[in-house]
């Protein structure tokens, strides 16, 4: 055998143009739907009387700045055990509203819509959430660790089955974020949830000055199921994301089974604070 | 046993075919007969050729050698010319004179011995192509392989195959292939016989073998011999060289990606040969050149190694092991890999007679590594494989093969393990699953007349799902029920858990797949072809992505899932034209597949330790029509593939009630292509110069785009249409390569090729997903396409002495 291997420099050309672009699509339109947001939170440190349910109508897809309000419906909320009903009174610009309701942690509710001569119904818990016991900023943590996060500490309770439902926006942002946990791996342990805006995003990262809101929720395992995948389904569809569904939140139309409601009614315990960052000397 | 009606008829006659013929073969031939045996081996380098034609001249008495290059024919006392032939070899006659058994090992040589030579080459050449009931099969030479024009100048058997009709991709980017219709896990992939679980390096940017350590490739799209089982859709079966038994070499190459070395040569006198191969990818070094914090990077290595004890025994030894690694800004790390190993011995009772018995170990695995939160997850499949097998030449028109395998399975879905004291996240072992699964198969290679030939067969499957671990009881039976209030599948309710012994089966199957093709002969330059089969597969990929992934589980047939049942019918027409110097195969299709797996909205399948809540089962079809017209021989070599195709599944509801998913109504797979078109082709212009390119056209990937939007918590949420109800735009692209051949090194040992390729010669941006979503800073919904490669030039320099 020879053995003198000759190394040739070699002479790269690599012109990998891996990017994205925004394009023209053409897409379906579905049938236009009755989207029902009847999200009663109950913030911890207040009595939760006033409570607000929006209803819209769903749009084609790339329509923009038509948001049909629903007005001229009936919506009341029903407390199962006492069959108490609260009757939310329509504002007409879409939305209706009480200040009477009684919240009450781990009691069942029902709501029923009539409009346009069909009549929706949901039932739901209220599900309590634990207490936010520290939020501060660092860069350690995150996908990047050169920018700036926030950190929520809390500690989950001891039993098993915690769900949980995060709300971030910076003040001044256009779109807040939505982000879900459940306990399944972490039962029983303190929790560092930590939230930072990714420096290739359009919008920069946080720094010294911005105030982020922050909203932790306690949800139901049903609804958990159903805004995990509203939010794994935002902006997804790479090759390696689960095939999108419609999805089927839990408010029903009696009347005519096919025509559904988009949207959810939950009941929910919600903790809500908002962070300052500072400089910290990078 | 898992019967359906249809399945006891053609059982019952293929077992009175099977005696029938048999006894037939006896009675007619009772006069004085020989066998001539042998091995034919490459002049060059003494590797054993597959698939070389056999004949006596003027007659029709013949037949193609093993995968070990042995043959054996038999027929009446006599004179004769042995005539031998392989694809890109010179012909070799010798005079035989046949009035005993004859040995004769025969050593061919290629015509060039240039780096590359001829085209694909169908199942074998000429005459035997036409005669052989085979149908639906591919053969790639490696030659072929190395030169079609490939992305970044690495050469890729699954690329390469993909240019052929009924073979497709998932997009680029994404590994794995799929064959007429069918899923990626559906494909039985065979690397020296071990199985490979995940056939591609970096999510699908290269495939796991290594050109220079293959010999030859071939792949079943259907009609499935009766000797392979497990999986429903193909076969393919990649052999690694044996190593030159002549000479020490070196070959080697040096690309932009990566570069290769193999080193082989003979041992043990001349007893033996072996060959080691290694791959190595440095886009991690380039990345840390660039002050990149993401690395990734492959590495492979193949052995092989084999002795021959005495002429009628044989010992193989193969390995191989490959590896990816991924790390993500010190975020986590990813690694995975198959791993696998082969010991062979091939014994020769008598010049009738072959057998080989294999045993076999493979693996595949995969590691996550969460630096941030100090945790680690991993994943395996482990295989251990015992094979026997055996071929009876029992005389010219007539010869069997049967053999008997029992394949041992370990499953292990998935455990977590914190890597730190103050890791949050609490340890947790998912049930670790076990199974056993046996075949065992009779086939028979009959030529019924001088033009009909048949190949007619059974296998009987079995599986055992074995205990050891713990199995959910639910609510009604039912892992799955749907809530007709609400209109979605949710998870059942858990009621308690038996526990099995690691002693006791918890679940068994046993299905009889026969295997039928028969080629009648129209005149000496075309024929028809027509096949069935039936196949059965106990092991299933969990996958509800668009593509598959390296994090995607096996898991085993048992008390919740069925194992997948096809039957394809397959019609053919073949024919060789203008002195053989043009072929043309047209084949059609239909193919159904019971038991296939379907995902519920929303199904969670990593870390799941009840699979069962979080599918249904359904079922897939497929048919399509191939059209392959090649041009073999000549400085112009190459083909044009068309596949009109159509893949569709369908998931009713069943026991869990409700209409199923998407409606219960047929909707397309992933991987539907309604056009695919490839032409290949290259150009020999001198000893220094040669082109390749390809045309490649396909009908755009099924997708689900939104059909509305809704404001719900201050954010648009879109509105999907039903599953799979649209698509991505066409995928077209055109490649080119140009190869030269350094004159100086004509006459010496030492050969060099510079290979100049683009992939995507007029930069077409192809998508390989479109994305939905709101502008983070208007809010306004729009449409986002990634494409994965624009025009990609590459040089490589391969070597050889």
């Amino acid at each position: 055998m020879k053995t003198t291997i000759q190394f040739i420099p070699i002479v790269i050309l690599v012109v990998l143009a891996s990017c994205t672009d925004v394009v023209d699509v053409e897409i379906q339109t579905g049938p236009e739907r009755l989207v029902v947001e009847a999200s009663i939170d109950w913030e911890k440190g207040t009595n939760g009387r006033v409570q607000t349910i929006r209803l819209r109508k769903s749009t084609p897809f790339f329509d923009e700045d038509t948001i049909l309000d629903v007005t001229g419906a009936s919506v009341t909320v029903t407390h199962d055990a006492s069959g108490t009903n609260f009757v939310f009174t329509d504002q007409n610009d879409g939305s209706y509203r009480t200040s009477s309701f009684q919240p009450v942690i781990g009691q069942s509710y029902s709501l029923r819509i009539a409009y346009n001569g069909e009549v929706y119904t949901a039932q739901e818990t209220l599900t309590p959430v634990t207490d936010i016991t520290n939020v501060f900023q660092s860069r350690e943590e995150g996908f990047e660790t050169d920018i700036l996060e926030v950190n929520v500490v809390f500690t989950d309770p001891d039993i098993e089955g915690d769900n949980y439902l995060f709300k971030f926006q910076r003040q001044g942002d256009l779109l807040p974020d939505l982000e879900y946990a459940e306990d399944e791996f972490v039962n029983g342990n303190e929790i560092e949830w930590w939230y930072e805006i990714d420096d290739d995003e359009d919008i920069p990262p946080f720094r010294a000055g911005d105030v982020v809101d922050i909203e932790m929720y306690g949800i139901s395992r049903a609804y958990y199921d159903y805004i995990k995948i509203l939010i794994d389904q935002m902006g997804g569809m790479g090759i390696f994301d689960t095939t999108p569904v419609a999805v089927k939140g839990n408010v029903i139309n009696a009347t005519n089974p096919e025509n559904y409601a988009f949207g959810y009614f939950r009941l929910t315990e919600v903790d809500r604070t908002s962070y300052t960052f500072v400089e910290d000397g990078q | 046993m898992n019967k359906t009606k249809g399945e006891t008829p053609p059982f019952k006659i293929t077992i009175c075919l099977i005696w029938l013929f048999i006894a037939g073969s006896m009675i007619t031939y009772g006069q004085q007969s020989h066998t001539i045996s042998g091995t034919i081996t490459d002049k060059s380098n003494g590797e054993t050729l597959f698939g070389a034609s056999v004949f006596l001249t003027g007659t029709t008495i013949g037949g193609v050698t093993n995968e070990y290059g042995f043959y054996s024919i038999t027929a009446p006392a006599g004179a004769y010319v042995l005539n031998i032939s392989y694809m890109g070899y010179t012909d070799v006659n010798i005079q035989i004179n046949l009035n005993q058994d004859v040995k004769r090992d025969v050593e061919i040589a290629e015509f060039s011995t240039e780096l590359q030579e001829v085209v694909v080459t169908a199942e074998e050449p000429e005459r035997a192509i036409l005669r052989k009931p085979e149908m639906s099969v591919v053969k790639m030479n490696v030659a072929t392989i190395k030169q079609t024009p490939v992305v970044l100048g690495e050469v890729d058997v699954l690329k390469s195959l993909q240019l052929l009709p009924g073979v497709t991709n998932n997009g680029e980017g994404t590994g794995g292939f799929h064959v007429r219709g069918g899923a990626q896990d559906q494909n039985l992939v065979l690397l020296d016989e071990a199985i490979i679980y995940n056939t591609s390096h970096m999510f699908g940017f290269f495939s796991v073998f290594n050109a220079d350590a293959i010999k030859d490739v071939k792949l079943y799209k259907g009609g499935i011999p009766a000797r392979f089982g497990g999986r429903v859709s193909s076969v393919l079966d990649i052999r690694q060289k044996d190593g030159n038994r002549k000479n020490y070499g070196l070959t080697g190459g040096i690309g932009v990606i990566s570069s290769r070395l193999t080193a082989e040569g003979p041992i043990f006198g001349d007893k033996g040969s072996f060959l080691i191969a290694g791959r190595r990818s440095y886009v991690d070094l380039l990345l840390a050149a660039a002050n990149e914090d993401n690395r990734v990077s492959f590495y492979d290595l193949n052995l092989k190694t084999n002795y021959s004890i005495n002429r009628n025994n044989k010992l193989f030894l193969s390995g191989y092991f490959g590896r990816d690694a991924f790390d993500f800004a010190g975020i986590f790390e990813n690694s995975y890999g198959n791993g696998s190993g082969n010991l062979r011995w091939n014994h020769i009772f008598n010049d009738r007679l072959f057998s080989n018995l294999s045993a076999i170990y493979s693996r595949y695995d995969y590691d996550l590594n969460f630096d941030q939160d100090d945790f680690e997850w991993v994943s395996s499949i482990t295989n251990y494989n015992l094979k026997y097998d055996m071929k009876y030449y029992l005389n010219d028109k007539f010869s069997l093969d049967f053999g008997v395998n029992g394949i041992y399975y370990d499953f292990d879905p998935g455990q977590i393990q914190p890597t730190s004291d103050t890791s949050p996240i609490n340890p947790l072992s998912l049930d670790q699953k076990r199974a056993l699964e046996g075949g065992l198969y009779i086939n028979a290679e009959h030529k019924l007349t001088d033009k009909l030939t048949a190949q007619y067969g059974l296998r009987y499957s079995a599986f055992s799902r074995l205990g050891g671990q713990p199995i959910t009881e639910y609510e009604n039976g039912l892992p799955v029920v749907y809530n007709a209030a609400l209109g979605i599948y949710e998870r059942g309710e858990a009621i308690g858990e038996t526990d099995f012994a690691r002693s006791e089966s918890i679940q068994t199957y046993g299905n009889f797949e026969p295997r039928i093709s028969l080629a009648y002969l129209l005149n000496e330059e075309s024929s028809v072809k027509a096949g069935f089969s039936r196949a059965a597969q106990y092991i299933h990929l969990l996958s509800n992505t668009t593509a598959v992934t390296p994090l995607d589980v096996w898991t085993p047939s048992g008390p919740f899932i069925e194992p997948q049942l096809s039957n394809q019918y397959a019609l053919g027409y073949f024919r060789n034209f203008l002195d053989r110097e043009y072929s043309l195969e047209v084949e059609a299709y239909y193919k159904t597949v019971d038991n296939r797996i379907d995902y519920i909205d929303g199904s969670e399948l990593i870390g799941q330790n009840t699979i069962e809540t979080e599918i249904l089962n359904g079922e897939m079809r497929a048919y399509g029509l191939e059209v392959l017209l090649r041009k073999n021989v000549g400085d112009l070599t190459g083909w044009i593939a068309y596949t009109l195709s159509k893949s569709e599944q369908r998931t009713p509801g069943g026991a869990a009630g409700g209409p199923g998913i998407n409606n219960g109504d047929w909707y397309n797979t992933n991987f539907d292509r309604t056009h695919d078109v490839s032409i290949s082709g290259s150009y020999r212009l001198n000893d220094q110069w040669s082109f390749g390119s390809n045309l490649i056209f396909q009908t755009g990937r099924p997708v689900t785009y939104p059909n509305g939007q809704y404001l719900y918590e201050d954010l648009s949420i879109a509105s999907f249409a039903p599953r799979n109800s649209d698509r991505l735009p066409a995928y077209h692209r055109v490649d080119a390569s140009i190869t030269f051949t350094p004159k100086k090194y004509k006459d010496k040992r030492f050969k060099g090729e510079w290979v100049l390729s683009v992939y995507n010669l007029y930069n077409r941006r192809n998508a390989a997903s479109i994305s939905f979503g709101q502008n983070i800073e208007t809010g306004a919904n729009e449409a986002t396409r990634t494409a994965i490669f624009g025009i990609v030039p590459s040089l490589t320099y391969n070597f050889k002495f």
